[in-house]
């Protein structure tokens, strides 16, 4: 199974606090519409969230199926390490 | 101890099988007093947020035991 790279741990870590950030903002907005400086916040943080996806994926390979992640040669979705592994 | 602790002191019974616990201690967090939370609340950066669980400040209610010494100051 191929070793993650160092620099892959703090990238993820960043990509997690990301998405912890979309999801408080989500379930702030929801009850909170008209709330324009939040709503530009979440828009920045789903961009950043992008960038941040492409840069954990160059390391690991793609975090999500269905068509969320591009896939790499050959077809290794479900090649280790997963999640709980890493 | 946090100022969000509140204390009640359940009833011991001559028929108790264990010693009684005099003084049993809740956590009132701030959430229950905000009701609809205002705009423009203060934050915490992304990164402290993963770690301590809510993005505003406001909310941050942290459950010290009392044998620990609660290390930053309380914010509330």
């Amino acid at each position: 199974m191929k070793q993650l790279p160092k620099e892959f741990y703090a990238a993820m870590e960043e990509l997690q606090a990301v998405d912890f950030v979309l999801v408080e903002l989500t379930l702030y907005l929801d009850t909170h519409p008209e709330d324009y400086p939040s709503i530009n916040q979440f828009n920045q943080f789903a961009k950043e969230r992008r960038r941040l996806k492409r840069v954990v994926e160059s390391m690991y390979g793609p975090l999500q199926q269905y068509g969320n992640s591009y896939s790499d040669y050959p077809w290794n979705w479900a090649e280790g390490p997963w999640p709980w592994q890493i | 101890m946090s100022s969000h602790r509140r204390v009640w002191y359940p009833y011991v019974s001559p028929f108790d099988p264990c010693p009684p616990i005099k003084a049993k201690a809740y956590s009132t967090p701030p959430s229950l007093f905000l009701g609809y939370q205002p705009p423009n609340l203060e934050q915490f950066t992304p990164m402290e947020a993963l770690k301590i669980g809510t993005l505003w400040k406001v909310f941050y209610d942290p459950w010290y035991s009392p044998y620990e010494v609660s290390t930053e100051e309380d914010q509330s």
